[in-house]
């Protein structure tokens, strides 16, 4: 099997007296689309922010392509929560998609090159918003504020893709069209995907895992009823409308 | 009124105004598009703490001011990275203390303070010839710093976590700002004195922000702004035989107020 790009050994973190992680450990694989689901206040956020480096585990280790300095987190792409920052911030999509280059660029002053731009101009036409490149981020609705965030975090040509709840914000039909630009993105790179609506899980996910301040996992695909009773602490009716039935196991004894 | 122009200190305070706008309407985008105001207004009174340090150690009050905002805006910074959640108190504390400071070592100064009410409220027509080559100066440093670490400052200022894991040096980068505002405030005591250095600072760039896109051109049309508001304050101060720090703001709400009005009626429409 190839090297994982990321893999997570024994985190623990506490914050303000609380343990938000305990024992978790998990592996992406470069051909992955790995789901973590959980409950609001989980840690979901946390784990993702100690993947990125943005916070600093009480204890275990974090590695990316196999190294641990920071320097490693730019093959990293963030496509974090909708809303963190501020989109009445002046700034063109155009800017702020080629601010995704900065990563690269280690001379300084930092300049944009040639390359830079034409990777923006890739990166535009990918999600569709090349004809948006000169509006400012706040004139988009919100799908397209999306799709300019995910522009930012491919032009830096990540090898794996990290979503915080991606289609909190956007309406059915957008996140339908959302998870078919994912599954384009696959060939290309590795995807993490964190939500806390397990209905919304697409089907093309290689593995789920459920965290609720420990990670539960069997290494499939799978959403099983003793991995979703362990995350939630309750029995979770899987009975749900709409939801493609291949990701949840139909045979309750099934490990 | 044009043979008031013959006169060395009206065109001295002339010069100030413009100078004092260009850093406004640089460093005060910043301060707008990050919502920096509070910071900015702890920072700025804090300076009264240098001023009073200045009187005591009879050094020049406006360099006191320098080192002490300077100090100041960078102990914020740290603070700031370490104690988010109680940061509108602490910006309260380190603004009283500030005032606190000045007041007490201007008071065990021996002697009269000359000029202290010209710190606090301002004075551009009496801005000696020495302060117009120090605000020069500190012009130059604020726009050569703003143009090379264009990209960075932006990406810091919009999105510091996403600024982090592409590994800039973000804690560097804000702390840089925070003492850009402090030398932009120092500039600024002069003209408006202290107590309104917060008004000059933001409204050119919140008025700006209403009409403009991008960074760039924000800073511009604030820079712009900023000198209008501030030569008209001082032609309006001078013929009106009014105090002129007092006038400049005046000025400048007046526009915000009216920019504001015009934009409801716009999005009411």
């Amino acid at each position: 099997m190839t090297a994982p790009v990321i893999e997570v050994e024994d985190v623990r973190v506490r914050l303000r007296g609380h343990t938000v992680l305990e024992d978790v450990s998990l592996a992406v694989y470069p051909d992955d689309f790995y789901a973590i689901i959980g409950p609001n206040g989980g840690g979901k956020t946390t784990l993702l922010k100690v993947i990125l480096g943005l916070l600093q585990p009480s204890s275990g280790t974090v590695r990316i392509l196999g190294g641990t300095g920071a320097a490693a987190r730019r093959d990293l792409g963030y496509v974090p929560q909708f809303r963190t920052f501020d989109f009445e911030y002046p700034i063109t999509v155009r800017e702020m998609v080629l601010s995704g280059r900065l990563g690269h660029i280690t001379r300084i002053p930092r300049r944009y090159g040639a390359d830079d731009h034409a990777r923006t101009e890739e990166a535009l036409e990918t999600m569709g918003i090349a004809g948006l490149a000169d509006r400012q981020i706040r004139n988009l609705s919100g799908g397209e504020q999306q799709r300019a965030i995910i522009a930012r975090a491919l032009v830096g040509d990540p090898k794996v893709l990290l979503l915080d709840e991606p289609t909190v914000y956007v309406d059915a039909p957008t996140a339908a069209q959302f998870y078919s630009i994912l599954d384009a993105l696959r060939e290309r790179m590795a995807i993490v995907l964190v939500t806390h609506d397990i209905g919304v899980i697409p089907e093309h996910v290689t593995r789920v895992a459920c965290l609720n301040r420990r990670l539960y996992t069997h290494d499939t695909n799978e959403i099983t009823p003793d991995m979703l009773e362990a995350a939630y602490h309750c029995p979770v009716d899987l009975i749900a409308h709409g939801v493609p039935h291949r990701v949840f196991s139909e045979h309750r004894e099934e490990d | 009124m044009f043979e008031i122009l013959g006169f060395e200190f009206f065109r001295n305070a002339l010069i100030a105004g413009v100078l004092a706008s260009v850093a406004c309407g640089i460093i005060g985008t910043y301060v707008v598009v990050r919502r920096m105001v509070s910071v900015s207004g702890g920072i700025s009174h804090a300076a009264f703490g240098g001023i009073g340090l200045g009187y005591f150690f009879g050094i020049d009050p406006l360099l006191g001011a320098t080192g002490f905002t300077v100090a100041t805006a960078l102990g914020m910074g740290a603070l700031q990275l370490r104690a988010r959640q109680q940061m509108d108190t602490i910006i309260g504390a380190v603004w009283a203390a500030g005032m606190a400071i000045g007041i007490l070592f201007v008071y065990l100064t021996p002697g009269f303070a000359p000029d202290l009410f010209s710190y606090l409220f301002g004075n551009i027509l009496l801005v000696p010839r020495g302060d117009i080559l120090l605000m020069g100066v500190l012009v130059a440093i604020i726009v050569a710093v703003v143009a090379l670490l264009y990209r960075e400052l932006q990406a810091v200022t919009f999105d510091p976590d996403y600024a982090k894991v592409m590994n800039l040096p973000v804690e560097r980068l804000s702390l840089l700002l925070l003492v850009l505002i402090a030398l932009t405030v120092v500039m600024l005591i002069r003209v408006v004195g202290i107590i309104l250095v917060i008004a000059l600072l933001t409204l050119p760039a919140a008025i700006s922000r209403l009409y403009t896109t991008r960074i760039r051109s924000m800073m511009i049309l604030a820079v712009v702004l900023g000198i209008v508001f501030t030569l008209t304050g001082i032609g309006l101060s001078y013929l009106l035989d009014v105090p002129s720090g007092a006038t400049i703001i005046l000025v400048s709400t007046l526009a915000y107020a009216g920019a504001l009005g015009i934009e409801r009626l716009r999005q009411g429409d």
